[in-house]
């Protein structure tokens, strides 16, 4: 009983001492594994921390929204930027537009929509209450709501015969309620530059505004079926052979078009450029 | 041989009939002269400098030259001064503070910004300016600090410079027949000038005619002995023989005319100040660490880098993308605070030294001190006053101490007997040196006195113990004198009694003891004259050997009164006859003079000592009294022996000595030019404590360079211009501001205003503190690259949105972290830094891989793991989800993707994101911040613990936390802001999102430490001590 046993951590210093003492190799093997140790460590407190957040998270409604809004606006077609260049006489330079569009309008087909979505009375924001986690409804937004745009009659859009359509949406945000009860339209001008070069725009659906029942969004998560509406720019007579700046913006409450370093913000700048 | 050296050129002089005088100085070439490559080596062989004068053969009358042909010479050699050495051009300056180790750096990385920008454009990517700011953010920090550099040396050059005398000097010459006063820089070889006690000499001067001319060629040898100067040859070396007066030497007396052989830069004096010029720079320790850092730095900014162009190569990136990658990375690892930071540090250290009458005169300089671990210290004004001063005085067969501090502030002796009013007497009356008139208000140390400074150090004795000695004089009209002579080696002189009723006439006499004792019959005791047999005779030697074993210069003093009957009043003194007793006198006591070392001397040596630095005395003086004064301060501990002394106690012959016993050693300069470099540095290794006597300026270089042999970071302090060659050949030069020559401030990178050694310890104690501080600043500055670049190497390789933009970074190193790394400059020592070891500069060096692994991979990564939990986090809250970032980059940087779809399904426009990726940043960035704060808390200390170093005992430190703090909010919250430096004001709740990783930081190194204090030796120190 004359040997007594040392305490764990003297063995540890022993080995240790003598591990580094002896081979260089396992002097190096003992700072990778007190690297491996530390490394593991600091993952370890790092995945804690982003557990920890992303309990704190809930998947229906962001915990900020300040940053998305208030909306921007988008247009389709869309293929690689915001000049829309086309020869009427080349169809092959304006197919891609229109297959384009009718990609896009696929989910607006009157029977999908029929199908999946209900009908919401307009003019008023289509609110659901009830739990967070409940699937949401969404309200039907046909696509022969764009008449002369929908490609229904003219499966080209009018690009065909040089008066292109545009279909312009706004940016989604969950619970956002644009317009604050008067529904958000649209307008469009020449952004500089020669005011007669544009000379007529059609609106639709209506006189080119959004209506209410869209609104608020819930979320993918649960708004599983939601379809933006849609707001179609016909240009029925514009400047040929001469790239058009074309400036939309949306107006209403709560809109805010006119930051300059933002230039999708509640507003969109596009080039027609349409040769005979 | 010395012979052979001395060989060099001889000097005749033939005396004409008409009574013109001819001098002529044949240079005789010798052999040794034509070897050019070895120009250094053969400058430092003794005295080879004069072989280069081209003196030509002079011709010069009573009449001293014609002016038109000495303007004629003026034109031709030029004016009589020291040539400055050729200041460097101030470009030149500038452009060094631009060259750096780290400068260097910092300029390739801006070069590989541009090239990379060039990359980019020529990619046609012209969005991101990015590497463009960078490349101009770099070249602004070098440029702005190479300013801030040069201002700084610049002012410390114009301190130096207003210490220079501007009253120009004097001269009376001999030209046409007539004497003229002109300015000294205007004689020229040939010319025939005066000189008298008191004077400069001018010029180098051949001595025709002298009356009991003295010189003092301390300037020159650093030996204050006064010499005699006369016009006969007494040896073969111009250094050596009578006959020549040195450029800038002091004559103390007497009068002599002489010719001028040498002018300007050709004098002796000029040649050594040239020597100076000829040996090379070292480079400061601080300059090496930061190169050896910028290795470090500029290794593994290319290991990174080479590592993720391959990563990025694999993954699929072109090529030429992953070559701006590349260059994106090694140009992340530039630290460009660090630069600022470690100048603004080092111009810290240099004010406080300042502050403390240091001025350093290259601010990398600042550190050289505390690296020291050898200071070769000039004897003469630096360890002692400069001055003669009475130390000893015996008298009643008892030996008394005179107080020898500067100021006048020690003990007095006794001053109650008769025997001391007799000498008194007559050490005031036997005695022709008088101080200059107009100084009353002066005290008496620091009056200016005419005369030797044996007689100077006695004037002064008197005037401080009796009053004032000129009025005393007065009183006691001389009848006749006989100055000292070499042949006498007495002076005396023949007084008249104050008491007009007294008749009697008294003699006094001083000189060298010995010879004054033969003169005597009685000595004084207690007023009472005793007859002077065997008894005292035996006192008198062993006080005289006590006194000359001090190192002292002893004189004897003696007087009588004569007989009236046989010298009445009036009558008729004959000194060539000497009609008058010398012998048979009063013997009254012995004074002894040293110049004695400065009070605060002793002290700084002994704490050089404890700090562990050698301190050798390398001196002109002779090696008795440079053992004294050694071993006075303690250059020569107490109980340390040399070869000699050993022999001596032991009773045996000096070679049976094991010389390893003897701790001390006295070198002069005979000896050490016998000698070997391998043997110096033998003798150097053996003897810790060394003294080198007589030794000249080469002589002085070579023993530097022998230190530095040894591996030894020198310093070397001095004054005169024969220090000047060893001053510029140390690791760091320290002249002495006061009593310094501008020759020796010109070779010096450091000066001591107050001429006081003392302040050296401090010097080494700040030096030592930077050291120390500027690892810690160095290291608090390092850590967060690593949290600068992950974000990087992220965004590279998994793809999420740019967590770190190139903006926030250059803010985080020259805003925000500026503050508190300099702050940590401030800090206090861990422990006494004065009692540790010089560092050795091989093995403990400013940035090590433990400072650097440390810093890089573990704080840093700690730093990194908090930024990118705060990033996840403000992406999460605003809809983007952790793993929908992987992998997002390329959508999210799309700028016609205006919908871009987050987590939850909402849409987001291009400049929203933007917005978004700057929040990103900002988020980053207080992340970054908040671990700093944690990281400036941890690096106050290495070893101790925070605790112990105490949280608010660095106030600075304390401002600067609260200052980084504003500035980050500044940044955050200040309107405006997102468009011009993308920061974008955050949430609160993201400033506290790092906090458990700063708290980790702070725990995880007080763990550190404790290991570290616990555990010295173990791998766990090895590994993380710094």
């Amino acid at each position: 009983n004359s040997l007594r046993q040392p305490k764990p951590s003297v063995w540890v210093e022993v080995l240790a001492t003598v591990l580094t003492t002896t081979c260089p190799l396992c002097f190096a093997g003992l700072i990778l594994l007190f690297y491996l140790i530390l490394y593991m460590f600091l993952a370890g407190m790092f995945s804690f921390c982003i557990y920890g957040l992303l309990l704190t998270l809930s998947p229906y409604t962001p915990t900020y929204r300040d940053r998305v809004s208030p909306p921007g606006v988008m247009i389709r077609p869309y293929l690689h930027g915001f000049t829309i260049a086309f020869n009427v006489s080349e169809p092959s330079t304006w197919t891609p537009y229109v297959n384009s569009m009718h990609h896009f309008l696929q989910a607006y087909d009157d029977n999908i929509q029929e199908e999946k979505n209900i009908e919401c009375p307009a003019g008023q924001y289509f609110v659901q209450d009830g739990a967070e986690s409940k699937e949401k409804k969404a309200c039907q937004f046909k696509r022969s709501q764009l008449q002369n745009c929908s490609g229904i009659e003219d499966p080209t859009f009018g690009y065909s015969t040089g008066q292109p359509c545009i279909l312009l949406k706004m940016n989604r945000i969950i619970g956002y309620r644009p317009g604050y009860g008067t529904p958000v339209s649209v307008n469009c001008a020449i952004q500089k530059g020669n005011e007669s070069a544009l000379k007529s725009v059609d609106f639709y659906p209506g006189n080119g505004t959004f209506d209410l029942m869209y609104y608020p969004y819930y979320g993918k998560l649960t708004h599983v079926n939601y379809t933006s509406p849609l707001v179609a720019l016909h240009f029925t007579d514009v400047k040929k052979n001469d790239f058009v700046p074309i400036q939309c913006r949306l107006n209403g409450e709560g809109i805010v078009n006119n930051v300059t370093n933002d230039r999708f913000l509640g507003r969109i700048i596009f080039t027609l450029s349409i040769g005979m | 041989s010395p012979q052979d050296q001395y060989e060099m050129y001889s000097v005749e002089m033939e005396k004409q009939g008409n009574g013109d005088m001819d001098v002529k100085i044949k240079k005789k070439k010798t052999n040794k002269a034509a070897k050019k490559k070895e120009k250094l080596e053969s400058m430092k062989k003794e005295m080879d400098g004069c072989l280069h004068l081209t003196w030509d053969t002079l011709s010069i009358c009573i009449q001293g030259m014609n002016s038109t042909v000495a303007g004629e010479i003026l034109l031709r050699d030029g004016p009589n001064e020291l040539k400055p050495p050729k200041g460097t051009p101030e470009y030149v300056k500038f452009a060094r503070q631009l060259a750096g180790g780290l400068q260097c750096l910092m300029w390739v990385a801006a070069a590989i910004c541009l090239i990379a920008f060039g990359i980019q454009c020529g990619q046609g990517d012209l969005t991101s300016a990015d590497n463009l700011y960078l490349a101009i953010a770099l070249i602004a920090v070098v440029v702005v600090t190479g300013c801030f550099g040069y201002y700084q040396e610049f002012k410390s050059t114009n301190i130096i410079a207003s210490f220079k005398n501007l009253v120009p000097q004097q001269a009376t010459v001999i030209r046409d027949g007539d004497k003229f006063q002109i300015n000294a820089n205007q004689l020229v070889v040939g010319d025939l000038v005066e000189i008298k006690g008191g004077d400069r000499v001018p010029a180098d001067i051949r001595i025709i005619t002298a009356q009991g001319c003295k010189v003092d060629n301390s300037s020159l040898t650093g030996e204050s002995e006064p010499q005699t100067r006369a016009p006969e040859c007494t040896h073969e070396s111009p250094l050596e023989t009578r006959n020549i007066a040195f450029f800038s030497t002091m004559c103390l007396e007497g009068t002599a005319t002489g010719i001028i052989v040498n002018t300007g830069d050709r004098t002796i004096i000029g040649r050594i100040a040239s020597l100076a010029s000829g040996v090379e720079n070292e480079k400061t320790p601080i300059a090496i660490e930061i190169e050896h850092f910028v290795d470090i730095i500029a290794g593994l900014a290319i290991f990174f880098g080479g590592t993720f162009f391959i990563v990025a190569m694999v993954i699929g990136y072109p090529f030429l993308k992953a070559m701006v990658f590349f260059m994106a990375i090694v140009v992340a690892y530039v630290p460009e605070g660090l630069l600022a930071t470690v100048t603004v540090c080092l111009s810290l250290t240099a004010k406080r030294l300042a502050r403390k009458n240091c001025v350093v005169k290259n601010l990398e300089a600042v550190e050289t001190l505390g690296s020291t671990s050898v200071i070769c210290s000039d004897k003469t004004g630096t360890l002692t006053q400069n001055r003669m001063t009475v130390s000893h005085l015996w008298f009643d067969n008892q030996i008394h101490t005179a107080d020898t501090t500067e100021d006048q502030s020690g003990q007095s002796f006794d001053q109650s007997s008769e025997t001391w009013r007799a000498l008194c007497k007559i050490v005031s009356l036997c005695n022709r040196a008088f101080f200059k008139s107009g100084q009353d208000n002066v005290p008496v140390p620091k009056r200016i006195v005419i005369g030797d400074a044996s007689e100077t150090a006695l004037l002064k004795f008197s005037e401080i113990t009796l009053g004032n000695v000129m009025e005393y004089r007065e009183r006691y009209k001389k009848a006749c004198e006989i100055p000292f002579n070499s042949t006498n080696k007495f002076q005396l002189s023949i007084h008249e009694l104050e008491d007009p009723r007294d008749p009697r006439y008294l003699l006094v006499m001083k000189g060298a003891p010995e010879r004054i004792l033969e003169r005597c019959a009685t000595i004084m005791i207690k007023g009472q004259e005793l007859p002077l047999d065997e008894q005292w005779k035996e006192a008198f030697q062993t006080a005289y050997m006590d006194l000359g074993g001090l190192g002292e210069r002893v004189l004897g003093f003696c007087h009588l009164y004569l007989d009236p009957g046989q010298f009445p009043r009036g009558f008729a003194f004959d000194t060539e006859d000497m009609n008058f007793p010398t012998s048979g006198l009063c013997f009254a006591g012995l004074i002894s003079m040293i110049d004695p070392p400065r009070a605060t001397v002793p002290d700084a040596v002994m704490k050089c000592r404890t700090a562990g630095i050698r301190v050798i005395m390398v001196t002109g003086d002779h090696p008795i009294t440079a053992k004294a004064i050694a071993a006075s301060v303690g250059i020569i501990s107490e109980g340390s022996e040399t070869v000699e002394d050993i022999a001596a106690r032991m009773r045996i012959p000096v070679e049976q000595v094991n010389k390893r016993e003897a701790r001390a050693c006295v070198v002069n300069g005979g000896q050490l030019k016998d000698m070997e470099t391998e043997e110096l540095v033998e003798i150097l290794k053996m003897h810790p404590e060394m003294v080198f006597a007589r030794t000249s300026p080469q002589q002085k270089l070579i023993i530097v360079e022998s230190c530095q042999k040894l591996g030894a970071i020198v310093a070397v302090t001095g004054d005169g211009v024969n220090d000047s060659p060893a001053l510029k050949k140390a690791d760091i030069g320290v002249a002495m501001g006061i009593a310094g020559s501008d020759a020796a401030k010109n070779a010096a990178d450091m000066i001591l205003l107050d001429d006081n050694f003392a302040s050296i310890v401090t010097g080494v104690e700040q030096g030592r503190l930077i050291f120390d501080n500027l690892k810690k600043s160095i290291a608090y500055t390092l850590t967060k690259n690593i949290p600068e670049l992950t974000p990087y190497l992220i965004y590279i390789t998994v793809s999420v949105p740019l967590p770190l933009g190139c903006i926030t970074i250059l803010f985080i190193e020259l805003c925000t972290d500026i503050f508190p790394s300099v702050s940590l400059a401030y800090e206090k020592a861990e422990s006494d830094i004065m009692h540790l070891k010089p560092r050795n500069p091989r093995r403990d060096r400013l940035v090590n891989e433990a400072l650097a692994v440390y810093s890089y991979f573990q704080i840093g990564a700690i730093q990194s793991f908090a930024g990118f939990t705060d990033y996840f986090t403000a992406m999460a809250q605003e809809g983007w989800f952790p793993l929908l970032c992987v992998g997002l980059r390329a959508q999210w940087e799309n700028d016609h993707l205006q919908d871009l779809q987050d987590s939850y399904g909402q849409e987001w426009t291009f400049g929203q994101r933007l917005y978004q990726e700057y929040t990103c940043y900002t988020v980053f960035f207080i992340s970054i911040e908040m671990c700093q704060i944690s990281d400036v808390l941890i690096r106050k200390t290495r070893r101790l613990s925070v605790f112990q170093q105490g949280f608010f005992r660095n106030k600075i430190l304390v401002i600067a936390i609260v200052f980084q703090l504003c500035l980050g909010c500044f940044l955050c919250y200040c309107p405006g802001m997102p468009n011009i430096f993308n920061f974008m004001p955050i949430r609160f709740q993201w400033w506290l999102v790092p906090l458990p990783y700063g708290i980790l930081i702070f725990v995880y190194d007080e763990i550190r430490k404790l290991g570290v204090r616990r555990h010295p030796g173990s791998w766990w120190d090895k590994e993380l001590y710094y």
